[in-house]
């Protein structure tokens, strides 16, 4: 049988997949998705929410580069709120309700529309390398050839879905799961991890008494997460807080002998972050009641999603547990919570180019990494299909440094440290997160996004407009104020202290109570079209001095990137490091000394021992 | 990229009649210059290669006279522009310009560093690796062996409880940051300010605390006693280098405790020449007998003169039996006579009067002092940098107190820089430590 030849095969079309094969067929690469339903095209299997904090930051991030999922996002939002408010603007995130049944079907029709791309329901059971060729076999025995792969199989990988002492052997929702992979991927020389997370109950609309629960609405005025979408998401719906009870925990407490995640029936590593509610009441046993949150999950259903409440209780504890909680005495259930366990790849084996280490031409994305989160999927994905192109084209990967994004950041930390529960971001991981803010993302990216050929015209054009913008206002903020009447009145009502003398707009800027708006607002100083992006300039020049310092330590950092570690540099020739160091970086193998810097286990010694090690090379 | 200027001692630590620190990198001469003067000399006119001479100024109206060379980059040891200081031997003083330096914009050199830095120049050929790996290697276990030492002592755990204060503390607001819908949790419990100004006092004790800190600082206090008239004023004023104290041959003249400072290599050393002790009916004479008693105790250490022409008398027996148990060096003045009185073991032979040894005799101040602790090479090396630490410590502290608009993001920036910086010493500096923090302590999740 001819087989049918492509220039790249994604393989999974989550959440990774979905920007990874747009990625690729947006740099004119012949792409086939495949994934097991064409129903499970970026389906929102747990929270129906996009964004929250840092994985706000990476969707604002992944629009700069050029991808799909904040446009997808704004499409879809039926609720937005842009969270910290108030705590400075490198924390602000914006979060999103999403309809879920439209973000799956706008996702899709997106894959459809898109020439090059190739979008086909199948099963991959193994993945076959016959030189520069990788081969996928479909468990119909079908057969694909391609030069590169991205796998972003996500948690489909021998998923097993636990409900009391119910273990299935399928994917998420019930979805089809992947047997065979496993083990073609084992052939292939990787080691695989076991890990697991879970979902909460969804609850029937009609059941709920909203009177004992606290409403939670939209924020009316904040920004897309697209720099491509003009409008603010409308609010369309409203979510809704609520709490557990005294009697939720003692029903909990009393049958922790039926609680796999408890009993030790679950043996997947499990998110810190991510608790289920009876590990919460085991683990915070003097807390006397959780927080929930209702959700709706879209538009045109019914159905809740109950934040707060994961669990692998059996279905009909359930029941008793939920409706023990405040406002859902009467509260029926529609699909039962679950956890699940899948296999996943250790990400140190992997490069900072997310391509395997020992398969060139071979790309790993998602959760499938270790990661947890649509988000974290999504960055992945969008870098493993841009240098699958670059790899295709014979031209030199991308790599993303810490200081250019929480992208960087979040593949540094998986290939660099490994991560032994399923990794999730959090701005606390930025070390530089002043300077990786949402509203700069496209000042961070764009052009790089650009040079890989993922950014369009319009897009481009749209950043060159921004600079532009931030210049005029810049200047028009050099202008003089002049103490009159105007000025002292201003300076008093905003109690700051008169200038001396004629001070630049820019200078009273600075001041603490005094921004932008409000400068604008009494001395009229900017035009309609420099609105958008008032907010913008006000924090950098507010915090200038900060952002400064941050960016002096990120050239001290970059100096050390800029030492490379050869390819095949052999460690374990070396003579006068130690031997725990030549271990780690032997297996992590770091591209630069930046990064060998950073392996748990390597001392600053043992980083000097190294640069002179190399340059006696 | 600039190079950042490192600097060190680079002669061994201990009793050599010079000593020579080292600066090298792009800006060497600039900071320099800060501190160093020579006549008619500038960062302009700086020939390489050649020995000025000038002076260091250490602090304020506190001087040191040395020898100043400049190599010009690429023709130094490291390739790189380099500054060496000859100065009088003695590891404080040695310590002490290090430190000028570090406050002038210069970072404490890593182990091996110098000679890294010439290897990756090109200066020492390929040969020369090997050797300089290893000095690398043993540079950073003698660190290691004495940040150990230090790990194990009271020092390290109270500032190891600073740091946790300070981690906790970052939990509470990254917790606020990363899960702001946990509103129960997120509550901001602690009052930032009170614990800040809490951990800065507590840095600032311990800095005081430290020992050699404290010599740096306010210098050695040393009390001088001995009955009247055997010539304490005379030693004084020989030590001092001028007259002070008035000097009669009439008994109990002095009768104030008189208080002098002099430097001696770069080490600040207080005088205090007390009221000559003796059972006195005198009332005048007897307050100060009181005052004299209340001096020796806060003395670091105790100089006890005689007159070495005499035998020991009844009152010098007396005075010999106070100061038991106390440190003690006993001075044989009057040399210049022959002499009558028995020996110790811990003396010195003077004269005030004709000075001589008068040199040796503050040599000697500073060995029975401090000399003994700083003479451990590396424990020094690690002292200096972790003091060092401690004071960019409290400076950045006071710098955060001290701005009032302070957003949540910025702040926990600067804290954790801060954290950073304490990890330095008792090397726990792992984000993911924060993070455990958050997750061990608040419950989160959805």
């Amino acid at each position: 049988m001819e087989m049918e030849r492509f220039d790249s095969i994604v393989i999974g079309a989550g959440h990774a997949g979905c920007e990874a094969a747009l990625a690729l067929s947006r740099t004119g690469n012949k792409t086939l998705l495949l994934t097991i339903s064409l129903d499970a095209i970026a389906f929102l299997a747990c929270n129906p929410s996009i964004g929250g904090t840092a994985k706000g930051q990476l969707v604002g991030e992944i629009d700069a580069l050029g991808g799909e999922m904040g446009i997808n996002a704004d499409k879809t939002a039926i609720q937005i709120r842009m969270l910290n408010r108030g705590k400075g603007p490198a924390v602000q995130s914006l979060r999103a309700q999403a309809d879920k049944n439209a973000y799956h079907q706008e996702m899709k029709k997106t894959l459809e529309k898109q020439p090059n791309l190739f979008v086909r329901q199948g099963e991959a059971d193994s993945i076959g390398i016959d030189g520069e060729d990788k081969i996928v076999t479909t468990h119909l025995g079908l057969k694909y050839v391609a030069k590169s792969i991205v796998l972003a199989t996500g948690v489909y990988l021998k998923s097993e879905i636990i409900i009391g002492k119910s273990r299935e052997s399928v994917g998420p929702n019930g979805f089809k799961n992947s047997s065979n992979l496993s083990e073609s991927l084992k052939k292939l020389g990787l080691k695989l991890l076991r890990f697991k997370t879970g979902t909460p109950v969804r609850l029937h609309a009609r059941s709920v008494d909203y009177d004992q629960m606290q409403i939670q609405l939209g924020d009316e005025d904040v920004r897309p997460f697209s720099y491509m979408s003009d409008k603010q998401p409308e609010n369309k719906t409203v979510c809704y807080l609520t709490y557990t009870t005294p009697l939720t925990h003692e029903i909990i407490k009393n049958n922790l002998d039926k609680a796999p995640a408890i009993s030790g029936e679950i043996k997947g590593v499990g998110p810190r972050y991510c608790p289920s509610i009876e590990t919460k009441i085991v683990r915070f046993a003097d807390k006397e009641r959780h927080q929930l949150f209702l959700e709706p999950e879209a538009l045109d259903t019914q159905e809740m999603y109950l934040q707060g409440f994961s669990t692998s209780m059996p279905s009909e504890l359930q029941l008793d547990m939920v409706r023990s909680c405040v406002g859902l005495g009467h509260a029926e259930i529609m699909r039962d919570a679950y956890a699940i366990e899948y296999d996943c790849i250790d990400p140190t084996e992997l490069c900072p180019t997310l391509e395997l280490k020992t398969i060139k031409g071979l790309f790993f994305a998602g959760q499938i990494n270790g990661t947890s989160g649509y988000e974290e999927a999504a960055a992945q994905g969008i870098i493993a299909g841009i240098n699958a192109s670059l790899y295709n084209q014979g031209k030199e990967q991308l790599v993303l440094k810490r200081s250019d994004g929480y992208i960087g950041v979040l593949i540094d930390d998986i290939v660099t440290k490994g991560t032994n529960e399923p990794y999730r971001m959090m701005t606390s991981r930025a070390e530089y997160r002043l300077l990786l803010r949402q509203d700069n993302a496209d000042l961070r990216l764009t052009e790089i996004g650009r040079k890989v050929g993922l950014v369009s015209d319009e897009r481009y054009a749209r950043l060159q407009e921004k600079k532009k913008k931030m210049q005029e206002i810049d200047q028009k903020l050099q202008k003089l104020a002049k103490i009159d009447q105007k000025l002292i009145n201003f300076c008093e009502e905003n109690g700051e202290n008169l200038p001396k003398e004629n001070v630049k707009f820019r200078e009273l800027l600075k001041r603490n109570n005094i921004d932008i708006f409000k400068l604008d607002k009494e001395f009229d100083l900017f035009d309609e079209s420099d609105k958008p992006y008032l907010d913008f300039v006000n924090t950098e020049i507010k915090y200038e001095g900060y952002l400064k310092q941050q960016q002096e330590d990120v050239e001290k950092m970059l100096s050390n990137e800029k030492t490379i570690i050869p390819e095949n540099f052999d460690y374990t020739k070396t003579k006068g490091l130690r031997d725990e160091a030549v271990e780690k970086l032997n297996k992590i193998r770091p591209l630069n000394i930046g990064q060998a810097s950073r392996i748990s286990g390597v001392s600053p010694a043992d980083i000097a021992v190294l640069s002179i090690l190399i340059k006696k090379k | 990229m600039k190079n950042k200027t490192i600097v060190s001692i680079s002669t061994p630590l201990g009793k050599g009649a010079v000593a020579i620190v080292r600066m090298s990198g792009d800006e060497s001469l600039k900071i320099a210059f800060k501190f160093f003067s020579a006549k008619n000399l500038n960062a302009e006119n700086i020939q390489p290669r050649m020995m000025y001479f000038g002076k260091l100024k250490l602090e304020e109206n506190v001087f040191e006279e040395c020898l100043m060379v400049f190599f010009k980059t690429p023709f130094s040891y490291t390739g790189e522009d380099i500054v060496e200081f000859q100065i009088h031997g003695g590891t404080l003083l040695a310590q002490k310009v290090v430190e000028v330096c570090l406050k002038n914009g210069a970072c404490m050199a890593e182990a091996g560093e110098f000679s890294k830095r010439a290897f990756l120049n090109g200066k020492i050929t390929l040969d020369k690796a090997e050797a300089i790996i290893g000095e690398i290697n043993a540079e950073a276990e003698s660190e290691l062996k004495s940040s150990l030492q230090i790990t194990n002592g009271r020092l390290a755990e109270a500032i190891l409880t600073e740091q946790e204060k300070l981690k906790t503390l970052l939990a509470e607001i990254e917790v606020g940051l990363d899960y702001p819908e946990e509103t129960e949790e997120t509550k901001l419990k602690s009052n930032i300010k009170n614990v800040l100004t809490d951990i800065e006092k507590n840095i600032d004790n311990i800095i005081k605390q430290s020992e050699s800190a404290k010599y740096f600082k306010s210098g050695i206090n040393v009390a001088l006693v001995g009955k009247t008239n055997v010539g304490k004023s005379s030693v004084m004023n020989a030590l001092l280098g001028q007259d002070r104290a008035i000097v009669t041959d009439i008994q109990g003249t002095t009768r104030d405790n008189i208080t002098e400072s002099f430097s001696h290599n770069g080490i600040k050393i207080n005088l205090v020449d007390t009221a000559g002790i003796r059972e006195t009916e005198d009332v005048v004479e007897s307050v100060g007998i009181e005052k004299s008693k209340t001096v020796l105790k806060s003395a670091d250490i105790i100089l006890f003169v005689l007159d070495g022409s005499e035998k020991l008398s009844q009152e010098d027996k007396e005075i010999k039996k106070m100061l038991t148990g106390k440190k003690c060096l006993y001075v044989i003045n009057k040399t210049d006579k022959k002499r009558e009185i028995e020996d110790f073991e811990n003396e010195i032979e003077i004269s005030a009067l004709k000075n001589q040894n008068i040199d040796n005799l503050k040599n000697r101040i500073c060995e029975m002092v401090i000399g003994e602790e700083i003479d451990q090479n590396a424990l020094v090396l690690t002292n200096e940098r972790q003091i060092q630490i401690l004071k960019n410590a409290k400076s950045n502290l006071e710098n955060i107190l001290a701005e009032n608009f302070l957003s949540l993001d910025i702040l926990s920036t600067s804290l954790k820089a801060l954290w950073q910086l304490l990890g330095k010493i008792t090397g726990n500096t792992e984000n993911e430590d924060i993070i455990d923090l958050i997750f061990s302590k608040f419950c989160l999740g959805k």
